[in-house]
């Protein structure tokens, strides 16, 4: 297992230096002159100005020379500078990260607290109409487009009954009550489709579950009908949910930069996606590079995760 | 002349050779689609899902004739018009028929994730199938670099690509042609991967064995026998990531990154309804309900799918 983990991470060094690469030269395939966009909020775009810039940034090397220091500096934690707010891309991109996991964390905690009620239900009561009624909601849950969903949420609670505002983003740090107040709308807008997702997976492998062997034995020996349920069935079934939960949330960290742009929710995607309309490279590439990382990380998690839970999958 | 003679009988007799094949070939394919029929009556999931792509794909052919309006031709005099049996679904703040923009705007849609389908199930399929027949080392190396493709976060790649196309202002055509691209390209690792697990289970069975030993082509029989029999789990696979690829392109148009304005589109109108949210929130309701009604039709299809040729699944 340790050799097979380590295997594993070496083999992250070649995905992680071609994720850069492809970064790299995709931001470089971007049509426009940097200068250009640069000059017209500073200073006329006369040869003195463009020079000192194209120094400044490095621009007047060949793109190999211009990719090595990228990457040294990448290695070394150092980002460069927006170009449009002329600050540091990592502490940028850093101060964002609270407002993302905070969404996410709180999303995924809703849509655990909607789905695992709802699917063990849909799997005791198999082929009741609670189930099927589970079952068309969590279906409609996958099929609706999460953006159309917020705007509707926005529609009803925000605009119609006033309930909730309709953007904006308040810390959980400087006033607890009023940050939970304007979280509820883009939270539910996650919670609601992760619930989908998740209510399929509970009831499913609660049905798995149900029909093994050792619940018979637990029936057989006399235990009551919801303890076998409750103590003994449901918290098997879980591993897999929480498991998959878990996941879900690591890929929502940046993951939702539709709902950070319908909701105005200064996350890492609301970042990522006003860099591209400003054109600010640095940014677009920091984010970018900081979702592929991310998602490689997942996927090595994932891979180690199953092995420890099911031992039988071949370590080759 | 009893040369001809022989020719002309002999050509008779191909004819009528190929008459049978012919005949007793459309007799299985009768008696498939009978068996394919009665399989589907008995899945309501299944039943409903196919009803709704039928509707989708006769509105998705026809969109031409069904369309009453011009879907980019603006009316000043008629802006913001509500439902009436002019305009079936009232006009947007160019005064253009939302009924018309979202029955071209679909055919657009669901044309492109089709043909990104497409386009993944080409590169995916063969490559799949290949690896788990061939095995050995070409199935290892293959499968690193599928590995190498899969670890590359699809998010990431979409919105690479899709900001370069921005960029380079493509119009029309071509623009459609790179989501296109953009979106098979992120699916075929995935349809590689599954199409090898099949694959590796079928090539120990005994008719190819069979077919082997009477001297068939090793390609013939990775592609003309194997193949066929590793489709199901591929067809279902297709039919969910069709409903997933709408819902990419609709939140991709959503962010901009989709067409230029004029060319009717869901995602792009969804924002576009969000300045008159407040005044004529209808605007923004017959997009998205456009988008969940394809989506939701391909996710029932593909569920009531997997029941049927995965009778072991249905059982959960």
């Amino acid at each position: 297992m340790l050799i097979y983990s380590i295997n594993r991470l070496l083999q992250l060094i070649p995905i992680v230096f071609i994720l850069t690469i492809v970064v790299f030269c995709f931001v470089q395939a971007l049509p426009g002159d940097i200068i250009d966009t640069l000059s017209d909020m500073e200073s006329g775009a006369d040869p003195a100005t463009r020079a000192l810039l194209e120094k400044e940034y490095g621009l007047d090397q060949p793109i190999y020379v211009q990719y090595a220091y990228w990457l040294g500096d990448i290695l070394q934690g150092d980002f460069g500078k927006s170009l449009v707010t002329r600050r540091p891309v990592a502490t940028e991109l850093l101060e964002r990260i609270p407002a993302t996991v905070y969404l996410a964390g709180v999303g995924i905690l809703l849509s655990l607290v909607i789905a695992i009620p709802l699917g063990t239900i849909a799997a005791v009561w198999r082929n009741s109409k609670t189930d099927y009624a589970a079952q068309v909601v969590s279906l409609l849950g996958i099929s609706i487009p999460e953006f159309w969903f917020a705007i509707l949420c926005i529609l009803l609670f925000s605009l119609h009954l006033g309930l909730f505002p309709s953007s904006g983003y308040v810390g959980p740090g400087e006033d607890f009550g009023l940050s939970i107040w304007y979280l509820v709308l883009p939270a539910v807008a996650i919670g609601f489709r992760q619930a989908a997702y998740t209510t399929r997976l509970t009831r499913s492998s609660m049905l798995d579950e149900i029909n093994k062997d050792y619940v018979n034995t637990a029936r057989s020996l006399g235990l009551s009908e919801r303890k076998v349920i409750y103590k003994y069935t449901l918290r098997n079934a879980l591993i897999p949910t929480v498991t998959i939960s878990g996941l879900q949330f690591a890929n929502l960290l940046g993951g939702t930069v539709v709902l950070e742009t319908i909701f105005a929710w200064p996350g890492i995607g609301l970042t990522i996606y006003q860099a591209i309309q400003l054109r600010d490279y640095p940014v677009i590439q920091a984010g970018i590079l900081f979702l592929g990382f991310k998602v490689v990380l997942i996927n090595l998690l994932v891979d180690l995760l199953y092995r420890v839970l099911n031992p039988r999958v071949s370590l080759g | 002349m009893p040369d001809s003679d022989l020719a002309a009988r002999q050509r008779v007799d191909v004819v009528d050779r190929n008459e049978t094949a012919f005949r007793i070939r459309m007799r299985r394919v009768k008696a498939g689609l009978a068996n394919a029929w009665y399989e589907l009556r008995k899945s309501r999931t299944a039943t409903i899902g196919a009803s709704m792509i039928c509707v989708l794909m006769f509105l998705v052919i026809f969109a031409q004739s069904i369309a009453t309006h011009n879907p980019v031709k603006s009316n000043y005099r008629e802006r913001l018009a509500p439902i009436s049996t002019e305009h079936y679904m009232g006009t947007d703040k160019f005064g253009r028929d939302i009924f018309s923009r979202v029955v071209i705007g679909g055919q657009r849609t669901v044309l492109i994730s089709i043909a990104a389908v497409i386009f993944g199930m080409s590169i995916g399929i063969p490559i799949g199938i290949l690896s788990g027949f061939f095995g050995g080392r070409f199935d290892s190396i293959v499968m690193r670099i599928t590995d190498g493709f899969l670890a590359f976060p699809g998010l990431l790649l979409y919105l690479l690509i899709v900001t370069v196309a921005r960029e380079y202002k493509l119009q029309g055509f071509w623009n459609d042609a790179i989501l296109v691209f953009a979106l098979g390209f992120a699916f075929w690792p995935e349809v590689a991967r599954l199409s090898r697990s099949t694959a590796l289970v079928e090539a120990k069975k005994e008719y190819v064995e069979a077919a082997r030993s009477i001297g068939e082509w090793r390609l013939s029989i990775a592609m003309g026998q194997i193949l066929p029999n590793c489709i199901s789990p591929l067809i279902v696979n297709a039919t969910v990531r069709l409903g997933f690829m709408i819902l990419i392109i609709a939140a991709l148009s959503f962010l901009g990154l989709g067409t230029s304005p004029p060319t009717p589109d869901w995602g792009s109108d969804l924002r576009a309804a969000q300045d008159h949210l407040e005044s004529h929130p209808m605007i923004a309701v017959f997009p998205g309900l456009a988008i969940c009604f394809s989506v939701l039709a391909f996710n029932l299809f593909g569920d009531g799918l997997r029941d049927i040729l995965d009778p072991r699944l249905a059982e959960r």
